[in-house]
């Protein structure tokens, strides 16, 4: 009977290796028993994939059938505004957000997040369409939806890192909340008057830089303690 | 006999139960990642007999009527029904055993039959019963299939008659008929060292055993002053505060084991359904470094302290109490699964490192046993990975088994040396394939 040269633990005469520490088996007066069964049988049972596919169509007729609804009650009920645009804008946005990432499980973030802001660009154009709102669309709502689209994307990327830490997760997200109207405030100026006065989101990028320090800084606290320690000990 | 048969179908199909109060957090966590599936196999002396195995199983089924259920959603809870669809039929053994139920796949079945080689397996969903009454029913279906080979067996030590109807008794939810204290107070544990790992491909399942005397680790034990089940906790808390050390983290956090405890030698009842609890001995070493043999003792005065009839009952009325609070009551399953889905993880998964279960040792009759090698039992994947670990002991061979979803093998070879440099021969056997 062979024994792992680093556990100390007998092996059934079957195994190659150590299951515990992976050392291979080698006695060249004995070889492997390849004859006898293994104490495991080697085939998998396979697991039928989840039935997802069920859910996305529930999800996904549910919102075509108050899309299809809404239009047709469009024709009559206030039939000179195309209100039916909104809702059916907002099923086109919700199938993009909700349908599509169980349909795919692993769309990777940069699809997803030029996905969702494809979704709201969508709707908020179709609004736009309603109010003939042409102008306002191209020169205010796509440059917010953009720059809100690339915040989250930076967003997710650092939530990524540092999810294990509630602390920095609410640093984060506060602190891109502040950054993202930061940009709004920019965006409405340039649209008004050409030019760049920041104020209310000044305020609010303030109150957001206050919030994260102590954050910050209780995150902090154990990595400080650690490098007092490290360089004043005696 | 056969004209009622059809007529008592009939009656039985209609049965339902509601379920005890840990199958109604086993049903409302069960899930792709999570598998609340245990398993008990019996190692024959000859290669099994599939159509003998399947008619031992075909009679033994209508004994055990709580094992032959599918659970349903119903609107506020969970419930459990009759199955009469066909089988549970015996099935070729596959190397990623314990795999998650789906309420809505395989006819609903709950209970499942493997063979490999001289390996027979029973799998069980713990939602309709804890090891306890699995035993009973591998027992059972043993003496039946030892009898389709020929060989006569008594219905004694634990072995039920197949040709008597089933007893009411058995279906007894035993937690309701003893919640009759005033219930304790709920209180949170801390967070526990997660012993979590690298997780493996869905969906995997590595299984390691280990086997050795049960008379060398009684007498090992003995030197420590402590039982079998006290030794091995405490060999698998110390390997897991070494293994926490190595580690090297910011703050050394508690290590605590959930071990379950079969309340029935406290509390009779001639129950099949799920009749335990869990207790959670637990070492600090943020309090400082612990020996073994502090560790041994801790064990051992922890368990010997608080698995006490009062406390046990009190906390089982708690449990219940939960179940029979009105806005509990009127919430939709739908809803409620979440919040029991979290209550599991505060109280049941983030206070512990992992679980320890020792069902004690497997009786059977006189005459059953020189066809049985020895007894395996497996838990299924835990909620992360992580390993769990079970141990039976049959005649001279206890096995203890560590299985889970991680890659990384540490606990488990840490574990086996440190018994073989404690002086006891251990033997392994693994599904891993490099
Ligand atoms: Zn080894």
């Amino acid at each position: 009977m062979p024994y792992c040269v680093h556990c100390g633990v007998e092996l059934d005469g079957t195994a190659t290796f150590c299951p515990l520490c992976r050392t291979e088996v080698i006695d060249p007066g004995r070889p492997p028993d390849t004859q006898s069964p293994k104490p495991f049988p080697d085939e998998r049972g396979e697991v039928p994939p989840i039935p997802k596919g069920a859910v996305a169509a529930v999800i996904t007729a549910m919102l075509a059938c108050v899309a299809v609804g809404c239009g047709l009650l469009n024709l009559f009920l206030k039939p000179g505004r195309t209100w039916s645009l909104y809702v059916i804008g907002a099923t086109i946005m919700l199938w993009l957000w909700i349908v599509l990432p169980i349909l795919f499980k692993r769309i990777p973030l940069l699809v997803r997040s030029l996905i969702n802001v494809a979704a709201v660009a969508l709707y908020v154009y179709l609004m736009s369409v309603e109010l003939n709102g042409r102008a306002w669309y191209l020169g205010l709502a796509v440059p917010i939806i953009l720059w809100g689209g690339a915040v989250w994307l930076l967003l997710s990327l650092m939530l990524r890192v540092y999810h294990r830490s509630v602390i920095s997760s609410a640093a984060i997200l506060i602190g891109s909340l502040g950054v993202f109207l930061l940009g709004v405030e920019f965006f409405i100026d340039r649209w008004l008057t050409g030019g760049w006065d920041p104020s209310w989101s000044l305020v609010v990028l303030t109150i957001c830089v206050c919030t994260v320090i102590p954050l910050v800084i209780i995150r902090r606290i154990p990595a400080f303690r650690e490098e007092v320690r490290r360089r004043f000990h005696t | 006999m056969a004209g009622k048969q059809p007529e008592e179908k009939e009656k039985r199909q209609k049965e339902w139960y509601r379920l005890d109060n840990a199958a109604v957090v086993y049903s409302a966590i069960q899930k792709e990642r999570y598998s609340a599936v245990y398993r008990f196999s019996a190692v024959m002396d000859q290669p099994v007999d599939p159509a003998a195995l399947q008619r031992a199983v075909d009679k033994t089924m209508p004994r055990f009527p709580g094992f032959r259920v599918r659970i349903k959603q119903g609107v506020f809870w969970y419930y459990s029904e009759f199955n009469d669809a066909p089988g549970p039929f015996v099935q070729k053994d596959i190397s990623n055993c314990c795999q998650p139920v789906r309420f809505d796949q395989d006819d609903g079945w709950l209970v499942r039959f493997f063979y490999y080689e001289r390996r027979i397996s029973l799998e069980v969903f713990h939602a309709i019963s804890d090891g306890a009454g699995a035993m009973t029913l591998l027992r059972t279906l043993l003496a039946v299939y030892l009898r389709e080979l020929g060989y006569q067996i008594p219905n004694t030590c634990g072995v039920l008659d197949v040709d008597k109807p089933p007893r009411p008794e058995e279906l007894e939810d035993a937690y309701a008929r003893y919640a009759t204290v005033k219930a304790r107070r709920f209180t949170t544990l801390k967070k526990a060292y997660p012993n979590a790992g690298t997780a493996e491909p869905f969906y995997t399942l590595n299984v390691t055993m280990g086997f050795c005397s049960v008379r060398q680790l009684k007498e090992k034990a003995r030197e420590h002053g402590a039982s079998i089940t006290e030794y091995l906790t405490a060999v698998l808390l110390k390997v897991l505060v070494d293994q926490q050390r190595r580690e090297r983290p910011k703050k050394e956090l508690p290590v605590a084991l959930a071990i379950p405890i079969n309340l029935r030698p406290w509390f009779p009842t001639e129950s099949l359904r799920n009749f335990i609890l869990t207790v959670r001995p637990c070492i600090d070493p943020g309090l400082g470094e612990y020996t073994f043999e502090e560790i041994v003792s801790q064990v051992h005065h922890y368990l010997r302290l608080n698995i006490n009839r009062q406390q046990m009952q009190a906390e089982l009325a708690g449990n219940v109490k939960f179940a029979r609070n009105k806005l509990v009551q009127i919430t939709p399953v739908v809803l409620k699964n979440p919040g029991v889905a979290f209550g599991y993880w505060m109280a049941g998964v983030r206070p512990f490192s992992g679980t320890y279960t020792n069902p004690g040792p497997f009786e059977v009759p006189e005459e059953m046993r020189p066809h049985i090698r020895r007894m395996e039992v497996i838990l299924g994947q835990a909620t992360m990975p992580r390993v769990h670990c079970a141990s039976i002991s049959y005649g001279d061979v206890m096995e203890i088994t560590f299985a889970g979803t991680q890659k990384e093998s540490d606990t488990e070879r840490d574990f086996f040396r440190f018994l073989v440099r404690d002086g006891i021969h251990v033997k392994v056997e693994s599904n891993r394939t490099q």
